[in-house]
């Protein structure tokens, strides 16, 4: 009777809660699926009377949504490639080889966590522009090529491999970076997995680097597009909540299917 | 043995060599770059000069600037505070029911998603005539509508209030990973002890998860020093400059008014002030004896 009573207390605030913070996400669904209905008509609509999908096919027609998310596509692979390549590179030394200097550059990394540069998104529109990337994909994706958070991540994933397995590498006589390509990149695949993830929703949603340093909105990744979107369209709700829908929804989906690995890592990551 | 070594570190080089390279040019290069930068009056539209210390004189008699650090200051003491919220949404879905693992996930769909289209939602939703003010309204907690973003004793709150509903299921899951790690024979012991539900959790739960508060805390605290994205987008710091926050103000003065050596000053004033909070609150963490980090 008492674990009775607890599991009814316990599921009705589990629901209270998920109506909490999904509400708003079904209720903007709700509206996407209204058609030529306003979200500030009196009372409010909340459900909607019946279900069409006028506005999702009129904004897609409207906004060139292929464009926008082949900009997205782009500018999320380009940057999750630079920052699984570049934090596995320099998280494994630091992680296995014993060398002079290893304390300095862990020492150095560890206080750009520590001191957060206020001034860095202006020096790296200076430097973009030194480098002439402006209005280019590259421009949005370097300044944030790798991380130091995703080395650190790394360097534990690394830490937890055994040091035989470089030694029987070296004892085939490979070379050290055919050992961590062969042999050791295999092994930490779930770690590569988990800065994947944190990669591709960070380049998913970032929308103001990419506003900074494209002048073309053509170039516009999707959450940039969507800010477009709702300056030029603020009367018309149903477009804007569809564009809305379509903008989130590939991430909503990529979470639920990697959520395992996704809720490991980050949990992992303050066991560091 | 020493050539052997030796090599080691070559190698060991080469291997970080193009990370740090990026690092250097993207991460070190901007704060050592901004130092100088503040010493002048760089501005690409006129011929740059060195100003000494006028950008910092001027700051401190900039009534928007002090209002700024104020509201970010604001924003540092409310957010993480509230953040601890969190720790009861994970105690919840630390249960062992069924269907728990989908409450889990739905809590954390506001973390994925981006800031754009969640402050797009929350504008409409606590519009004028949006359906917060008409639940209130029907509820009687509220006798007429309120215009929550755009009434100055409000605005800031509300960004307050949307910043921590997109951060709670982050923090849910960190605590949750920490709740995972107490051993089920303590509150075994607790309830041979004849403890209730609130009494564990306050005298078992609670005071395991100390790392976890105090590592929560401090992001939170950074969180909340940088935040942007939700001001700029919902009210751009106003009205007036009641929602005017550090990181927006020399975004304005930067990116906007292209006055590059007086933001770098400003942000060199905040880098400051963020470095000695963080040392505090580093500081604090090591007096707990916890060394998670």
């Amino acid at each position: 009777m008492k674990t009775c009573l607890r599991y009814v207390i316990t599921y009705v605030l589990l629901i209270l809660l998920a109506l909490f913070m999904m509400g708003p996400f079904l209720w903007l669904l709700s509206v996407s699926l209204m058609p030529g209905r306003n979200v500030f008509a009196n009372p409010p609509a909340i459900l909607p009377t019946f279900i069409a999908f006028d506005n999702y096919v009129q904004v897609w027609e409207f906004m060139e949504f292929p464009r926008y998310i082949m900009n997205t596509v782009v500018i999320t692979l380009l940057g999750v490639v630079f920052n699984i390549v570049l934090s596995c590179l320099t998280a494994y030394p630091l992680a296995v080889f014993r060398f002079k200097g290893r304390n300095l550059v862990f020492t150095l990394l560890i206080s750009t966590m520590v001191i957060p540069s206020a001034t860095a998104m202006i020096v790296h529109y200076l430097t973009i522009q030194a480098f002439n990337l402006g209005n280019t994909f590259l421009g949005v994706v370097l300044p944030a090529a790798v991380s130091v958070f995703n080395i650190f991540l790394m360097r534990q994933t690394f830490l937890g491999i055994p040091v035989d397995i470089r030694d029987s590498g070296k004892m085939d006589g490979a070379s050290e970076f055919r050992i961590f390509v062969q042999l050791v990149m295999p092994l930490v695949k779930p770690g590569i997995a988990v800065i994947g993830l944190l990669e591709v929703m960070a380049f998913w949603n970032n929308f103001l680097w990419p506003i900074v340093v494209l002048d073309d909105p053509q170039k516009y990744p999707l959450a940039a597009a969507l800010t477009y979107l709702n300056g030029q369209f603020s009367y018309n709700f149903g477009w804007i909540a569809a564009g809305t829908m379509i903008s989130v929804l590939p991430i909503i989906i990529v979470f639920l299917f990697t959520q395992k690995y996704y809720m490991e890592g980050i949990a992992g990551a303050i066991k560091g | 043995m020493y050539k052997a070594i030796r090599s080691e570190s070559f190698t060991a080089w080469a291997f970080m060599a193009p990370g740090l390279l990026f690092l250097a040019v993207f991460t070190f290069w901007p704060i050592i770059y901004g130092i100088p930068l503040s010493f002048t009056d760089y501005s690409v539209i006129t011929e740059t000069h060195y100003v000494g210390l006028d950008n910092f004189t001027r700051a401190f008699k900039d009534h928007n600037f002090l209002v700024s650090l104020w509201n970010s200051l604001v924003y540092v003491l409310i957010v993480p505070v509230i953040q601890l919220l969190s720790i009861l949404m994970a105690i919840l879905v630390n249960s062992r029911i069924p269907g728990v693992k989908m409450f889990r996930a739905a809590y954390y769909i506001p973390v994925v998603t981006s800031m754009v289209a969640v402050a797009l939602i929350w504008s409409w939703l606590l519009g004028n005539n949006g359906v917060v003010n008409y639940l209130l309204l029907k509820a009687g907690v509220l006798s007429e509508q309120v215009s929550w973003l755009s009434t100055s004793s409000t605005a800031l709150y509300v960004l307050m209030f949307i910043t921590m509903w997109k951060g709670l299921g982050y923090y849910m899951m960190l605590y949750l990973a920490g709740l995972q790690g107490i051993p089920a024979d303590l509150y075994e012991a607790a309830r041979v002890d004849g403890a209730g539900p609130l009494r564990m959790i306050v005298h078992v739960t609670i005071p395991l998860l100390r790392p976890h508060i105090l590592f929560c805390t401090l992001i939170s605290v950074m969180g909340a020093i940088r935040v942007f994205d939700e001001v700029y987008i919902l009210t751009k710091g106003g009205p007036g400059t009641s929602t005017l926050t550090s990181s927006v103000y020399i975004f304005q003065k930067g990116l906007e008014q292209f006055n590059f050596g007086y933001a770098s000053a400003l942000g060199l004033i905040v880098s400051v002030l963020v470095g000695a909070l963080s040392v505090l609150v580093f500081r604090l963490n090591r007096k707990g004896g916890v060394n998670s980090y």
